[in-house]
């Protein structure tokens, strides 16, 4: 799914209700019909919510193998158990080359790829990607796509919040669209663009 | 060097170095020891906190003072031997500390360092009121220890060598703690919430918990300390085991020795101390001046302490045997 809308529209707060850094003042947050609302993100995590941030948190002065390794003792034991997973993960991501890399070597490419990387070695039924695409070139924005891509083909659920609408539309079975911290449209890429409210939320009272 | 063969060279430092009072007994040389010991000891206890989890306390002293006023208070009042009261106020230190940990852990940064050293202040006016329980301002002094036999032998309570002895084997015990510490889970996991805490607890570690846990291992040590403190110095009172410069203290020791490394705090504890009592020595009360210049230099342009550079410049020496970012030796 993909979660859009103007700056300030709250997709981030909505990420982070959902994955316990900020508590709900009202509502309910639900996963798989369990109520979540109001737990610490680590308990979320383990229940199965992984996330990226919107300005990547790598373990900086850890090297790349190692940031992956720690997410992934949430499903292994052992050590050499989770060091083949985060291995493994690399390789899918396209790091499998910079595994002893320090993560604040990395270009923000692969620092979003390493964070991704490090979101799925806790082995998620949900992930939610925030701004995924956020500061990347066009053809690095493609390479981003298909990883997501490969991500939903792997069996699990993502969320989406981009401002890059062609990722959006491409990636997303269904959008969802907010505008001052409520919902304004959801339903198909396709239709959704087309919805009036959303025009007027991006563009303007006077644009539909 | 890691694993097995720097616990083996370790081993047999240790066991090198508590040979030494049989060649010296020069009592300056081994009083100097005891302290550079001691304050390797606090160093690695709060190197534990400071250095592993990254969170910057300002108040260990009142976890040094409550293991030397139960050390203290279960001999005066309760005939408890020392050497168990030792133990029982690094427990106690250690039980302290969760429920501070509980509570000052919800704050981060500079908030997190402030509370510390509220709780600190705060141990002290209870040690300075409650007279009841601590004599107050008079404090409390040890004229005889009991008598204690080790393999046979009487323990001569007015000669350096058992208190040295005492205090190599509490800094084995610290830095044990800390070699054993950095190749743990635990380790890693302290490592991650230093590096970035938010993604740390996104990846399912449980910081608030990870990080009590690291303080109550922390207190234990310092309590400890705190304990051998009272044994061989012999007299406490609030000022001498609560003020604030006996926390600023730890933290220079780590800071300059080393964070996050293991033989960091007894590097900064050799430097500190010998730097102090030779400029003391030399500038009499001015020696604070050039101690304080001497932390500054090492930070200014060792930021990552002293033995921290040492091992970097080993580290690329020798041939690469470990992960990048791991704790190093």
């Amino acid at each position: 799914m993909g979660l859009i809308g103007p700056n300030g529209a709250g997709k981030t707060t909505v990420f982070n209700l959902v994955t316990g850094f900020v508590r709900p003042s009202s509502g309910e947050v639900r996963l798989a019909g369990e109520s979540i609302a109001g737990k610490k993100p680590h308990a979320i995590a383990r229940k199965g919510v992984a996330r990226t941030f919107q300005i990547v948190k790598p373990f900086a002065r850890l090297s790349v193998k190692e940031n992956v390794t720690l997410a992934a003792f949430l499903r292994h034991r052992s050590r050499p158990e989770a060091e083949d997973a985060a291995g493994a993960l690399l390789e899918r991501l396209g790091l499998g080359g910079r595994g002893e890399k320090l993560a604040m070597e990395l270009n923000l490419m692969d620092q979003k790829r390493l964070e991704m990387a490090r979101a799925l070695a806790t082995g998620p039924r949900v992930l939610l990607l925030d701004e995924p695409m956020g500061g990347l070139n066009p053809s690095e924005v493609g390479a981003a796509s298909e990883l997501v891509e490969a991500i939903r083909r792997g069996g699990v659920t993502v969320v989406l919040v981009e401002h890059v609408m062609k990722a959006i539309m491409r990636i997303s079975d269904r959008v969802l669209v907010m505008h001052h911290g409520e919902r304004i449209a959801e339903g198909a890429p396709a239709d959704v663009v087309k919805d009036p409210a959303v025009v007027e939320a991006y563009f303007g009272h006077g644009a539909a | 060097m890691k694993g097995r063969g720097a616990l083996a060279a370790g081993g047999v430092a240790l066991l090198a170095a508590a040979g030494l009072p049989l060649v010296v007994h020069n009592s300056f040389v081994l009083h100097l020891c005891i302290l550079v010991f001691l304050w390797a000891t606090l160093g690695e206890a709060w190197n534990v906190l400071g250095g592993f989890a990254g969170q910057v306390s300002f108040g260990h002293a009142a976890l040094f003072g409550l293991g030397a006023y139960a050390t203290a208070i279960l001999y005066l009042r309760a005939e408890v031997a020392p050497w168990w009261g030792i133990p029982l106020g690094g427990l106690a230190a250690a039980a302290v500390s969760v429920p501070t940990g509980l509570v000052a852990f919800r704050l981060r940064g500079p908030y997190f360092s402030l509370a510390t050293l509220a709780v600190a202040e705060l141990m002290k006016l209870v040690a300075l009121n409650w007279e009841w329980a601590t004599n107050g301002p008079t404090g409390f002094l040890i004229t005889s220890l009991p008598p204690l036999h080790l393999l046979g032998l009487p323990m001569d309570w007015e000669a350096k060598a058992p208190f040295y002895l005492a205090a190599l084997a509490m800094m084995g015990l610290a830095m044990g703690t800390v070699a054993a510490l950095s190749s743990s889970r635990l380790g890693a996991y302290l490592v991650a919430i230093r590096e970035n805490e938010d993604a740390a607890e996104a990846v399912g570690i449980d910081t608030v918990r990870a990080k009590v846990v690291t303080l109550a291992l922390s207190g234990f040590l310092t309590g400890i300390a705190g304990g051998f403190y009272v044994l061989y110095f012999r007299y406490i009172d609030p000022d001498a085991v609560l003020n604030l410069g006996i926390s600023m203290e730890m933290v220079f020791i780590a800071v300059v020795g080393g964070l996050g490394t293991v033989l960091g705090p007894l590097v900064g504890a050799l430097c500190l101390t010998f730097a102090g009592e030779t400029v003391r020595e030399r500038f009499g009360a001015g020696h604070l001046i050039f101690y304080g210049l001497f932390m500054m230099l090492v930070i200014r342009f060792l930021p990552e302490g002293i033995w921290g550079r040492a091992s970097k410049l080993i580290d690329r020496l020798s041939p690469k045997e470990a992960r990048p970012g791991a704790p190093r030796g």
